[in-house]
């Protein structure tokens, strides 16, 4: 068993180390994640001129949404492993993990966790640097019950997106290109991650619909626990669901890993 | 005329390519057209609880984000994947190729080639501009569209020149990564209302950079028809930033040394 789990040890800390050369994109990425946040601030900031609250939130609040999101998407969501998988299987890089005994799956989830770990560290510069003029408006509400589920919310958030980001990597077993799919489903996470709005805003119909899809457990689901934009029984129901789309997804790779090799021609060495 | 017959062989050639691998064209329309409903979406949403903002009603406002999306989309369809090549290749040294070809090499790197799909969304984003025209009852007269089309030209012109100002910087640095990044976060504030910005990032987003001015100067002239102040700084700034990139970039080319290797 520790034996087992040495190996994605020694592959974490390569991650690491590999993780870090990239620190100054980490950065620049973050940096500019300010720039956006700017952008919401301008923008909420005019709707709620003429409303007092939207969704039952104040501005304060919603900005508190959009902060966390960012911190989010640092600890938890993925960048490019889907292009980095997709360019392992094209240049022929797999072929070295189908004759070791190591599960491709996992190799790739600890190299994730290691570079989550560099860029959550990352974002925490800007998001100081900033915080003296963000303080006045952040609001957090009380109560550890928060943390203690936004902490194994946060985990599978992080399994769903790097497993989501997975299989489109393995799609390149199929497809030669999978850039378009990967930024057309980015359009998607956007909208019903939370990404643009707090999805509490839709309409309820679909707000209903949202909470059945794996995208609303990527982003909102653990940044609404954190903000106070749900409550404690939705939370738990919420973390339900998000473990079964956690394993629903991590079979469906599976899957496609399997079939994905038997088209796969591995040449030279 | 000479360098109208060069970009027509170029837009040629591009059509014939696309016809050649019809479904990334598929795809990528695709992409762009999501990401267009996803802007959209938001300004929904957004007065589904709020009847304003600052000043602008949600068909103005869709109307805003229509004009952005559409210099945008032009961006996209003319120049965009030529830029970037551009930036690789000085890097790469392959921009030896371009120099050696009957023509300003900067108008022979940015019009290589013609991306379809951004055409193609183009006309969607103009859909958008005519929907939200329809829904508020405008009634512009032809010099009213002349305008308002020269006005998205300007901005369009000043799209091109930021790109085109940041990639010749492959000239000097050695990596421009990151810079796709930052156009996108840049053209997220011309999506919104210029009476937005206050203080600091009003003087930032409004003045100092052109991102705010490019799509509400003809969004607000198609509404309230011609306003002279507002038009004459458009077109001074497209002024202004295009010489600023063509001067860049020749000094640029000048210290291009070919292959780094």
């Amino acid at each position: 068993m520790f034996a087992a789990t040495a190996k994605y040890r020694q592959a974490f800390l390569v991650g690491l180390q590999s993780n870090l050369i990239y620190r100054f994109n980490f950065a620049t990425r973050a940096v500019f994640s300010l720039f956006s946040l700017a952008v919401v601030f301008v923008l909420w900031r005019a709707a709620f001129a003429g409303a007092p609250a939207i969704g039952g939130f104040s501005f304060g609040q919603t900005l508190t949404y959009f902060v966390v999101l960012i911190l989010l998407q640092f600890l938890v969501g993925a960048f490019n492993e889907d292009y980095q998988i997709s360019e392992e299987i094209r240049n022929g890089l797999i072929n070295q993990f189908l004759l070791k005994p190591i599960n491709y799956y996992l190799y790739r989830l600890s190299i994730f966790l290691s570079a989550r770990l560099v860029s959550g560290a990352i974002v925490l510069l800007p998001l100081l640097l900033a915080a003296p003029f963000l303080h006045a408006w952040i609001v957090l509400p009380g109560g550890a019950w928060r943390f203690a589920l936004a902490l194994p919310a946060m985990a599978f958030a992080a399994l769903i997106q790097f497993t989501i980001a997975y299989c489109f990597g393995l799609m390149t077993f199929w497809f030669l290109e999978i850039q378009g799919f990967v930024i057309l489903s980015m359009a998607v996470e956007a909208m019903l991650g939370g990404q643009m709005f707090p999805l509490d805003l839709l309409p309820p119909a679909l707000y209903r619909v949202a909470q059945w899809l794996p995208f609303y457990y990527q982003m909102y689901f653990p940044a609404a626990i954190l903000t106070g934009r749900i409550g404690g029984s939705a939370a738990v129901r919420g973390l339900a669901i998000q473990a079964g789309w956690a394993l629903v997804l991590v079979a469906g790779g599976q899957v496609l890993w399997r079939r994905g090799l038997r088209r796969h021609t591995a040449v030279g060495g | 005329m000479n360098y109208f017959r060069i970009w027509l062989a170029g837009a040629r050639y591009s059509l014939v390519r696309t016809m050649m691998f019809r479904g990334d064209f598929f795809i990528w329309s695709l992409v762009e057209f999501f990401w267009m409903t996803v802007n959209l979406l938001l300004i929904a949403v957004l007065y589904e609880h709020t009847s304003s903002i600052a000043g602008w009603n949600e068909y103005q406002m869709i109307l805003l984000v229509g004009t952005s999306l559409l210099v945008q989309r032009l961006l996209m369809g003319f120049f965009w994947t030529n830029l970037f090549e551009m930036g690789r290749n000085i890097r790469t040294g392959d921009f030896d190729f371009f120099l050696a070809q009957p023509g300003h090499p900067l108008f022979m790197a940015s019009t290589r080639k013609l991306d379809p799909d951004g055409l193609l969304n183009s006309v969607v984003a103009l859909g958008v501009v005519v929907y939200a025209a329809r829904h508020l009852h405008l009634h512009p007269s032809l010099l009213d569209l002349a305008l308002y089309g020269g006005l998205l030209l300007a901005g369009l012109a000043i799209h091109y020149s930021i790109l085109v100002l940041t990639m010749s910087l492959t000239f000097w640095l050695k990596s421009a990564q990151g810079i796709e990044g930052s156009y996108f976060t840049l053209a997220e504030f011309g999506r919104l209302p210029r009476e937005a910005f206050r203080g600091l990032a009003r003087l930032l987003f409004v003045w100092i950079l052109p991102v705010v001015i490019v799509s509400n100067v003809p969004a607000r002239s198609l509404l309230n028809g011609f306003q002279a102040r507002w038009t004459l700084w458009l077109l001074a700034l497209a002024a202004i930033w295009v010489v600023l990139a063509v001067g860049v970039f020749n000094r640029g080319l000048r210290r291009y040394a070919s292959a780094s290797s």
